[in-house]
């Protein structure tokens, strides 16, 4: 149906037909089954923020945020997972939320604290009990650094797992944090020695601001995926994918804490910069895919 | 070049419906100095695309605003300064970016470029060299001249976490202090302090401020929190292109939960009526 309509008629179609939405996310959920291209979002969130409330906090009212923007699937951490101590219970509320809400739109990413005593058993119920396709790590909330052995661990452990590791590089700009959540971004130079030692590792940097010194180094590493979620500048994406190639940048939206039509937008201005078609469609759905799909 | 078809899966509106906003853009940051007109020639594609009315860059006049290769290019190119103003006559508004820490030089660029020249108002920088911070003296003659002048005054404002503003910068609550010396000035905070909730906290009490919106991550919320607690009336977009980009800072606007008459009064209204070339 969705293809017999323009998109925004169709939304709007949803927007007035509740029962008439339930239908079309049904047909888009096994168009996405089937195979067929759609965008998905690598970076999105569940639950609330905890230094404000946010608008779309909620998992359902995210879900149909992102539903009309056109995704078939977003990978969803947890909020929670910044400051609570017991990540498992935190990885349970997430998959039962991704479960709950969203349509099958959603797909836990749950988290792992290399700092908490324990930290394997979490990570082998990432895998086993939710089997999770990927897990989100928050170093700077998590007071380590990428340094610390049990990273390097994470990173073996995760590859036997056959798990991907999503690396929040940061959650929010330096300049606006809370004065007792003061955290700096993660330093992220450590890496390329780390992953060169573990090519069977795959990592994806979710919130990095590119910068040449840190990202050059990165990007040549073939076990590296970048999102686009703070990637600024009205060239940023192209420039972003020009670094790394075409099938190593991923659509990233950090929602519900960043406008999710924010980054969407970024990367139509990529395009005008220059950005082929097929290079957009790879980052918007493509690349996550095939990343989703090992 | 020719314009790209709007991909399907953008939610931006196409351009003939973004024209019924009348974007009125009241912050670029364009490379300054020789890289100005190409950086400005560089932004045309999103311009169109995104159906920007004005843009309004904030010319360093070789006051110490710049940094020394800036300052050299506009001792020696003053006739070059107002270029984008001769090459986009319907496109570009211009301010002249002012050093508060040399008065007279100041006073005499508010006669160059306002009272005799095109410019339609002041921006005062937050940073070393030509930044100064906004409680200074120094402003209060500068003010009232530019008052005199009937020009616009945006100051650089922001509330960095673990940071102080420092001498060379100043915070929204500074902006505060010297609006209220200037009652029947208008000021806009620019970035609304950055750090947004204590930004408009700080100045919701302070009816002769407005806030711009550029300059920070598309945190949602922010547009709501300003409607809700300035009033739609005062809150100016800002583009901060092209070191920032239009989905982050459009982004912000377009797809707040705010009626559509609160979204042409940010996008270009109280711009225009700021300026007094409103409808």
């Amino acid at each position: 149906m969705s293809h017999l309509l323009p998109r925004r008629s169709v939304l709007r179609l949803m927007l007035a037909c509740p029962a008439l939405a339930a239908d079309l996310r049904a047909s888009s959920s096994a168009a996405a089954d089937a195979g067929e291209s759609g965008l998905v979002d690598v970076n999105a969130s569940l639950f609330h923020w905890p230094f404000r409330r946010l608008p779309d906090d909620e998992p359902g009212l995210l879900a149909a945020r992102l539903r009309k923007l056109g995704f078939h699937q977003a990978w969803a951490g947890s909020y929670e997972a910044l400051l609570h101590r017991d990540p498992d219970t935190v990885n349970s509320r997430l998959a039962d939320a991704c479960t709950r809400h969203g349509g099958g739109l959603f797909r836990p990413v749950g988290c792992v604290n290399p700092a908490l005593p324990g930290w394997e058993e979490t990570l082998r119920r990432c895998a086993e009990k939710h089997a999770m396709h990927a897990i989100r790590l928050h170093p700077n909330y998590h007071g380590y650094t990428l340094e610390d052995p049990a990273f390097e661990r994470l990173l073996a452990l995760a590859a036997q797992a056959g798990l991907l590791i999503q690396l929040a590089a940061s959650m929010e700009d330096t300049r606006t944090q809370h004065p007792l959540a003061h955290v700096p971004d993660v330093d992220l130079r450590p890496l390329p020695e780390l992953l060169s030692g573990h090519p069977q590792a795959r990592l994806m940097l979710l919130n990095h601001r590119p910068a040449a010194a840190v990202t050059a180094p990165l990007a040549a590493l073939p076990n590296v995926w970048f999102d686009t979620a703070r990637t600024e500048a009205t060239d940023g994406v192209a420039r972003l994918v020009a670094l790394a190639g075409r099938e190593r940048v991923v659509f990233g939206s950090h929602a519900p804490f960043l406008i999710p039509e924010a980054a969407l937008i970024r990367v139509e201005e990529a395009m005008l910069a220059g950005l082929p078609e097929a290079d957009a469609a790879a980052l918007l759905g493509a690349n996550a895919a095939r990343l989703a799909a090992r | 070049m020719p314009a790209l078809a709007i991909p399907p899966w953008s939610p931006m509106p196409p351009p003939e419906v973004l024209a019924g906003f009348e974007i009125w853009d009241s912050y670029l940051t364009q490379s300054r100095g020789a890289a100005l007109m190409p950086s400005l020639e560089a932004l045309m594609p999103v311009v169109e695309r995104f159906a920007l009315q004005k843009l309004c860059f904030f010319a360093d006049v070789g006051l110490g605003t710049g940094n020394a290769a800036v300052e050299k290019w506009a001792r020696e190119h003053s006739n070059e300064i107002e270029a984008p103003l001769r090459r986009w006559p319907d496109l570009m508004l211009g301010m002249i970016q002012l050093n508060a820490g040399d008065v007279p030089a100041s006073m005499r660029a508010l006669d160059r470029w306002l009272r005799d020249g095109t410019m339609k108002g002041v921006y005062f920088p937050g940073s070393a060299p030509g930044g100064l911070n906004c409680t200074h003296p120094n402003f209060d003659p500068l003010v009232a001249r530019i008052h005199e002048l009937g020009g616009a005054i945006m100051v650089h404002t922001w509330f960095k976490t673990g940071e102080e503003a420092g001498p060379h910068g100043s915070t929204p609550a500074d902006l505060v202090a010297l609006a209220a010396r200037h009652p029947r000035q208008t000021f806009i905070c620019a970035h609304a302090g950055g750090n947004w909730e204590l930004g408009i906290q700080a100045v919701r009490g302070s009816p002769n401020i407005v806030v711009e919106t550029s300059g920070f991550d598309a945190t949602a919320g922010f547009i709501e929190m300003a409607a809700r607690e300035l009033g739609a009336e005062r809150i100016l977009f800002g583009s901060h292109l092209p070191s920032r980009s239009l989905g982050t800072e459009l982004g912000k606007v377009l797809f707040a939960d705010i009626g559509e008459e609160e979204k042409k009064l940010i996008l270009g209204g109280n711009f225009r009526r700021l300026l007094g070339m409103g409808r």
